[in-house]
Order: C-alpha cells, then structure tokens, then sequence
C-alpha cells in the first residue's frame, strides 16, 4: 500500500506513532500529579484552628468545587458511613478530563478559580519573549562562529573555542545571577528584575517599548551567550569532522572547488544543529523557570511550579498537554525536515524504506 | 493563611549564596521612567502576593484572593476594629470598641463610615459577613459561629449623633472564647451586604458560586484604597479622595500616597535589591543580615540585632505516639541539645533574641505572663552534656563511629531505635537551615535525627493527618489579641483530639491523648480556663502553670523567634516610617490592622 507514495507512507507512518505518543502522554500527564497528594488534603493542612465539622464541611465543598467528589442524583456529595466524602474513581475523571478537553476546555485552576486557558494566555507571551529572540539569535550567532571557527582554525579558533567552552559550561541561571549583580546592582546600568518598569502600564506606546528592550537585556544576555556557546561548540566540532570525512578527502582529490566543497561540508554539519533548534523551539513553552524566578517574568515555567506545589491538577494537565502538543510538533517537523534535507534519508525513502 | 508566603519560596540553594554575594552591595537609587505613576506620589511595597492575581472576592477563603484583599490586610475591605501590635490595644477602624467582658464585646459602628458607591456601612453589613456561616457551612467565616452566638444591634446617642451599637455575644455554649471574638473583629472583613445579597440572589444563593467571582472590576469597598488594575506582574491601587475616615479618624487629612503598587517578584533576591535600590519603599520578606543594608536607607524596627519584633516560633513538633518520643526524657534531651544562639545567628541572621524558655515571648505583650524563676525550675538545663546525662539516666546509649559520629542509639532495653526524620517543606531556606543546625547539635548529643525536607504537596497533608516524626510548624503565626493563648492552644490542645491518621488541626504532635491513662486535665482545663480570666494577677498564674507544663514534658521544641511580619523599609522616597525611636505605630505593614495608619504619616524625602 502506497508504495508508490514514499514520501506520503513515510509521512503518515511518522504521524500515527506521534499520535500515539501523544495519547500516552496525556494518560501520564493525567496520572502524574495523582501520584502524590491530594489538592484538597494540602489545602485543609494549610488551615489552622477549627472544629472538625466546620474543616469537614470545607473539605466537601472544596471537592465538589473542584470536580473530585463523587455526587448523587441531586448533586451533593456522597459521604461514607464515616461521614467523609467519597471521590470519584480516577477512570470517571480521565474520561470526564479528556471529553472536556475535546471540547476545549481545559477545567479551572484550583488554586484562584481561574480558567486554565487564561493562565497558560497570561504566561505564554512572557515565556515566548524571554525565550523565542534568544534561541533564534543564540542558534545563528551560535553556528555562524562555530562554522568560521571549525574553517579557519588557526589563533581565531584558539580563542574562540576555550571563551565558546567557558559559556556554555556555565550554568544559565548562575550566569543570571552574576549579571544581575554586576549590571543591576552593583553598576545600576540596567534594572534587576520584571519586564518592563514599574511605573508603566503595558500598552502600544514608545515609552513601554523603551521599557521593555531596556528591561530585556539582561534576561536576554543571561540565556543568549550561553546557548550561542553550546551551539558554537556544536557546529566546530560538526564541521571539523565533516571536513575530515572521505567524501571530502575524495572531493578535494578530484579537484572540486573549495566553495562547493564548503557547501558540502556545512549542509551535512547543519543537519543536527536544525534537528536541535526545532526542538529547542518545542521545549522552549515548558519555560525556563530559574530565569523567569531571578528575573521574576510570571512565565510558563513559574505557572508550572506554583501548580505543581499545589497539586493543582488542572493546570499541570494543561501545561503539559501544551508543552507534549509543542514538543511532538517540533520533532514531526524534524523528521519531516531530515527526510527532505538529507540526502541520505531522501535516498532511503526512495529506496522503499521508512 | 500562609498560602500566598510559601508557594514560591522554592530557591535553589545558588540563589541564598546570591544573596550572601548581594551584602554589603553599593547601590545607587534608579531613576523614575516617567510613567502613568510619578514616584513622589506612589509608594511600592511587596511581598504579600506571590502567585498570578486573580481574585479580589473578599469573601473567598482568605489565602484565595489577591493582595490586598487575603489574608486580614485591610486597606480595600476594612475590620471592625484594628490591632495595634505594639500597644496591644483595639484602635478604631469601621468601629469602636467601647467595652468587653466576658459575655460580650461592646463596639459602635461609626455612623460616617460609607461604601464608595456611596451607602454607609451598617449593622447589616457586618452581621452579613459574621452570620454567613450560618446560612452557608462552606463560607470562609464560618468558624465565627463557635464564638459569637448573636450580633444584638442597637440604637445609641453618641456625642448628639445616633449610632448603631453592636454587641458581639460570647458563644457562651460552644466555645466561651472571648479572646478570639477580639481576634475576629480585627481580622475579618466586612463587605458590603448589599452588593454580595444580590450576587447570591443572581448565583442561585449558591456561596460556592459567589466565592468563585472574581469582584475585581468597579469593586465596592469602604477602605482608603480600591483596586485600579492588576496583571501577573503588579496590583496596582489609587487612593479614593472621598475615603469617610480621613475626615472622621484622620483630622481631614489624606493617605499621602496617592497610588500604592505591589509588584510581583519571584524570587526573595528580588525584594533586598529592590529596597536597597530604592524601587520598593516596604517589604515583608526574610532578607539576610538586613543590618547592613542601613546605608542604603533600609530600615527596620530596631536599628541593631535582633532589628525584628519577636511575633511566632517555628517549633519542631514532636510526634509522642512514635517510639522514642513518647518518652518525655527524651524529648527534653532534645531540646537540651539545641544550640539556640547557633540557630539564631547562622539560619536568620540573628534576627532572634534570646528564648524565654517555653510558649510565653519576651515582648511587651506577652512578658507580663512570664515568671523566669518558675520556669528555671522547670525547664531543661541546656547544652551537649546536659543532653547527654538525661539520655543516660534514662537509659539510652548512643553508639558512636569511629570518626566520632553518631552511628545509632538504643532504648534501655538495648534496643535500636529508629532514626527520626523531621519533616519540612523543601526549599524553605530559612527553616531548612535551622533543622540543619538542631539536626547536628543533637547528633553530637547522641541523638538520631535527620533532616526530612518534601515537597510543599507532600507536607501540607501530613500535618494534620500526623504522618510524621516531627514536624517543623510555626502555629499561631499572626500576633493577635489571644496571644499567648492560642500558641499555647495551637501546641497542647487535646480539644478536638484525632487518632493518627484523621485530621487535627492543633496539637498535631497528639500529646496529652485524652483516653490514654497518663492524660493531664490540668492542661485542658486551663487551655479552657485563661481566655475567660480578667484578673492579671490570676491571668499570670495559670499561664506560669501552663508554661511549666510545656517545659516539664516538651511536647514541642521552640527553635527561634520571629517577627509577625519581616517589617522592613526604604528611606530613599518616603520618610516617617514608624520604628523603635520614633513609636507612632506598630511594627506592621500598612496594610497590615494598625499598620494602615503609617499611610497618613508618611513624608515625602527631601
């Protein structure tokens, strides 16, 4: 069957395993946060002082609130011979969970009553700001110095490498840290903290541009130098190695000019940088939480942690299901992108393989 | 209560060694941008809201809810009345307390005090809010009903002007507490019942709908401040001009900023650069060794060690159904064994004075009921040897390794005894530090003992539940009239007593188990006793005898004093804060009971 399609049989192919990873991931990101306590146990440990009618009364209205409670025809809950609420069974709520997630709706935050779509909107663009310009220019800066590096070897690669190494090995939130330090406070060039100042509404105007660039410095330096030495690092030692492979070797034997040589070598050293860019744009609405904590961006990864500190099942499944939805897409692109870049797979699937 | 405090104070260990690196930083004060809010009139304050805004719902629970409308602060939704921390007085705020005894607390409602939409505030209102529980068992108030049994309204000539007079009944059949029906009235607050009547009607007299509304536009509030905008990065409030008290509490005169904004950080590094910065004018989160910061114009309380007025104590609670801490021998040699000076200087840079051995602080309001001599007879002798005699005499021996440290210990019968863990939430830095510090001391004592730090969702439900050895707790964590009382209640009571494994919310350690054959009524009976005591002589006496009780049998290990609130300030923009040399007011945030009175204060800086 489609046999005569490779790249359509290749595709879905590809396709049917990533919807079944996805289907597995959303069964786990349901099951995960079920692990450990209940929400409303650690809402009830962080009361203190009442009698326990009034406690129990709260409890089974907090798990009528918040979905758990298992109710009878009339819509109270049902309590056991103890008087204590009964919970709904965890298939009732997987089914329940996924039918509302059909329908778009991804359930209320238990912790502030606020739809789980507003949370992850609020986040999102403060995730995607901090993170998209700094992966994009990190990979660019990033590859085009590990490529003149990996050519021109020589005193301008002795200096590169070791500086390239040196940032990369740093980890990014005590890089933050130490800007922090030097620019913002000790030399006061620019602000510490938050995205834009204090004092200014956000809104389509110069002055809140102004603020916000000004404010994104360091965040932006803080992720940027250090992702542009990992990538850096990546393409020099890709590209060395291509131009040490007997294509090459073959190549340069059969006299073929040095820029088409070049090309060769950079397209095939290439390859796994794109493969690490896609997927660094799929990860990166996870969020990077240590930068959004020093710089206090109220982004994904924030949103994430308070959830997860409150078991707050609704907004860890709509997180996750964003984040697995993104990561899944990214790398479908990455096979799609490989299949049709590489030569080697292109030729693979034109052989009949998958 | 502490919701919205401990939900990201999650920090890397990298991030307290940043804030070691940020002591003794030059700063320089940041400039205005030139924005919708001039500095000279807009005063930044912090550390009372962590999370995303969403609710401003005064009668949400009250750790759902946005600044400044959780918790008690008062500065949109005002109390009945306001506690002032420092003189241990009720000052006046929608009401006046005009007398209490044991069967009532008398207060008159000030006939100017007016919603911003222009209603006055009656006795509906508050009779709304305290008898909500009666109609609604899920509502966030509905403990009130234990204490008060009626609000009895009447009609009174003060000064040639009527005025509604309340008389908060004690709930004499239930709990007979009048401390905290003085607790209530400065903590609840009061919303308009006209307003929350009508949402109930249009939400099918549900509370649980009502409470999910957010009421964060065009809210109707009596306070000076209203809600003017809020997103995930900073609540914004603007004083309302109209506001009944600057004429009837304040002589006329207005808060004198006009916009107070709280931005939202994530991280506690954030809040000792911005002080030290100038960019927040208060604070009220932990900053380590905040004296040095003083050039940079921070100040605080007291201007050297402890700088902090003691408010609660982070205490290690001890869980006597587990072997070995049933044994009251060896819980006293625990407590003997602590350093508590190393815990103060090395965990909270010193912001605790010396402990007054058991439940009772040394400051102005608690002192009286402490008697130093009556509690040196009672309580442990303290250090490393002291532990070790009473581990002896009791019959433990502590097997030590050969490199000197504890390898493990053995009950009199010879037998191993477990390790204790003591459980904390992890990435607290402050308490994981202290139990690090105790956790050492009392290994060197011969007593096994580790550190047990969980995830947050993981601590939360074994406290109540007594999943735990022991558990670091900070009960009674607000100072409130019923202090010392209700550390003392929150510590010892067997009042609603749960075996392990159900809830109970006080006393979660489950000492003085009432059906077990060594129960002490003395200490029911007197937990029941002092808040009905008006005689100071007879009051001193049963919180000595209280006291004594505590020492003698060391159900929990006070590890260090703090303050209610880490009452922290900038001079850079506004001056005048209250501090010791100059005591206008409490040691309390403005938007924290009598605090809220700093906002008529405050001057301009030159």
């Amino acid at each position: 069957m489609l046999k005569q399609y490779p790249t359509l049989r290749y595709i879905l192919h590809r396709g049917g395993w990533y919807v079944l990873t996805f289907l597995v991931a959303v069964i786990i990101n349901f099951a995960l946060p079920r692990l450990g306590s209940d929400p409303v146990d650690i809402i009830m440990g962080q009361n203190s002082g009442s009698d326990p009618a009034t406690l129990l009364a709260k409890k089974v209205s907090f798990l009528k609130d918040f979905g758990l409670a298992k109710l009878d025809d009339k819509g109270e809950v049902v309590l056991d011979a103890e008087g204590q609420p009964i919970k709904k069974g965890l298939a009732e709520q997987f089914f329940t969970y996924v039918g509302k997630t059909l329908q778009g709706d991804l359930g209320t935050s238990f912790q502030n009553s606020k739809a789980v779509t507003e949370v992850i909107g609020d986040a999102v663009p403060w995730t995607i700001s901090l993170q998209l310009p700094t992966i994009i220019f990190g990979w660019i800066v990033g590859n085009l110095l590990g490529a003149l590096a990996a050519y021109k070897r020589g005193t301008f690669d002795r200096v590169f490498f070791p500086m390239a190494l040196l940032f990369s090995a740093i980890p990014f939130f005590v890089f933050g840290m130490l800007l922090v330090y030097f620019f913002a406070v000790q030399w006061s060039v620019f602000p510490a903290m938050g995205g834009f100042a204090a004092d200014i509404l956000p809104g389509f105007n110069l002055d809140f541009f102004a603020s916000a660039a000004y404010h994104y410095v360091l965040p932006f330096l803080s992720i940027f130098l250090i992702s542009a030495g990992g990538q850096a690092i990546g393409m020099r030692s890709m590209g060395i190695y291509e131009l040490g492979t007997d294509y090459i070797k073959y190549a340069k034997w059969l006299g073929v000019k040095e820029s088409r040589i070049l090309m060769y070598v950079f397209r095939n050293a290439m390859l796994p940088q794109l493969t690490g860019l896609a997927l660094s744009l799929g990860g990166m609405v996870g969020g990077a939480l240590i930068t959004e904590m020093i710089f206090s961006y109220p982004g994904l990864g924030m949103a994430m942690l308070t959830a997860i500190q409150f078991n707050d099942y609704p907004v860890i499944q709509g997180v996750t299901l964003i984040v697995t939805t993104c990561v899944l897409i990214a790398n479908f692109t990455v096979d799609l992108l490989v299949a049709f870049l590489d030569p080697r797979v292109k030729a693979g699937l034109q052989m009949g393989g998958n | 209560m502490q919701a919205t405090k401990w939900s990201v104070r999650t920090l890397p260990v990298a991030a307290a060694a940043f804030a070691i690196l940020m002591v003794g930083c030059k700063t320089e004060g940041s400039k205005s941008s030139g924005g919708a809010f001039p500095r000279d009139q807009t005063l930044y304050v912090a550390g009372s809201q962590w999370g995303d805004p969403s609710s401003f719902n005064p009668l949400a629970e009250t750790w759902q809810p946005a600044w400044p409308v959780n918790d008690r602060f008062n500065i949109m939704y005002e109390t009945v009345l306001n506690y002032n921390t420092l003189t241990g007085k009720m000052e006046p705020a929608l009401g006046t307390l005009v007398s209490q005894d044991n069967d009532s607390v008398v207060v008159d409602l000030n006939p100017a005090a007016k919603w911003s939409d222009g209603k006055p505030v009656t006795s509906a209102d508050v009779k709304f809010v305290f008898d909500l529980g009666r109609r609604f068992p899920d509502a966030a108030t509905a403990y009130v009903t234990q204490f008060i049994s009626e609000i009895k309204v009447t009609t009174v000539d003060v000064g040639g002007v009527k005025t509604e007079r309340l008389n908060f009944l004690v709930n004499k059949k239930d709990r007979n507490n009048r401390l905290v029906v003085l607790d209530q009235l400065q903590a609840i607050r009061i919303a308009p019942a006209h307003v929350f009547e009508a949402l109930l009607k249009a939400h099918g007299d549900t509370l649980g709908n009502v409470k999910k509304l957010k009421i964060d536009s065009a809210p109707v509030v009596s306070g000076p401040y209203i809600l003017k905008s809020y997103s995930n990065e900073k609540i914004i409030l603007e004083r309302r001009d109209d506001y009944w008290g600057n004429k009837a509490l304040h002589n006329g005169q207005m808060p004198a900023p006009k916009y107070i904004i709280h931005p939202i950080y994530k991280s506690n590094d954030a809040f000792a650069i911005g002080l030290a910065k100038g960019d927040l004018d208060a604070s009220q989160t932990f900053i380590p060794r905040i004296g040095t910061k003083a050039k940079d114009g921070v100040g605080t309380w007291l201007d050297k060690s402890p700088y902090y007025v003691p408010g609660a104590t982070p205490m290690l609670v001890l869980n006597v159904t587990k072997k070995p801490l049933g044994d009251k021998n060896f819980r006293r040699a625990m407590a003997a064994a602590i350093n508590y000076s190393d815990v103060s200087e090395l965990a909270v840079s010193g912001y605790s004075g010396k402990l007054n051995p058991g439940l009772v602080m040394p400051t102005v309001l608690e002192g009286k009921y402490f008697d130093s001599a009556a509690s040196a007879a009672h309580a442990v002798a303290l250090g490393k040897e002291s532990a070790k005699k009473i581990l002896a005499d009791a019959g433990y021996k502590a097997v030590f390794k050969a490199d000197g440290s504890l390898d493990y210990t053995t009950d009199k019968d010879g037998k191993k005894l477990p390790t204790l863990s003591i459980k904390a939430p992890a990435g607290w830095s402050d308490w994981e530090a202290m139990i690090k510090i105790a956790v050492k001391a009392m290994r060197e004592a011969g007593i096994d003992v580790r550190e047990g730090f969980v995830d947050a969702s993981q601590f939360w439900p074994a406290k109540p539940s007594g999943d735990f050895d022991i558990l670091m707790d900070k009960p009674a964590s607000n100072v409130t009239p019923s202090l010392p009382w209700s550390r003392f209640e929150a510590v010892m009571s067997s009042r609603n007593f749960a075996e392990i494994g159900k809830s109970m919310n006080e006393n979660q350690g489950r000492y003085n188990n009432p059906k077990s054959k060594d129960y002490n009524k003395k200490v029911d009976s007197l937990l029941n006793a002092i808040p009905l005591v008006t005689d100071s002589v007879q009051l001193k006496k049963a919180y000595v005898e209280l006291n004594n009780i505590f020492l003698d049998d060391q159900p929990a290990i006070p590890l260090v004093y703090l303050p209610e609130q880490f009452y922290q300030y900038s001079t850079k923009t506004w001056t005048n804060w209250p501090n010791e040399k100059n005591a206008y007011g409490p040691p309390q945030l403005p938007w924290v009971s009598a605090g809220i009175n700093t906002l008529w204060q405050l001057k301009l800086a030159k």
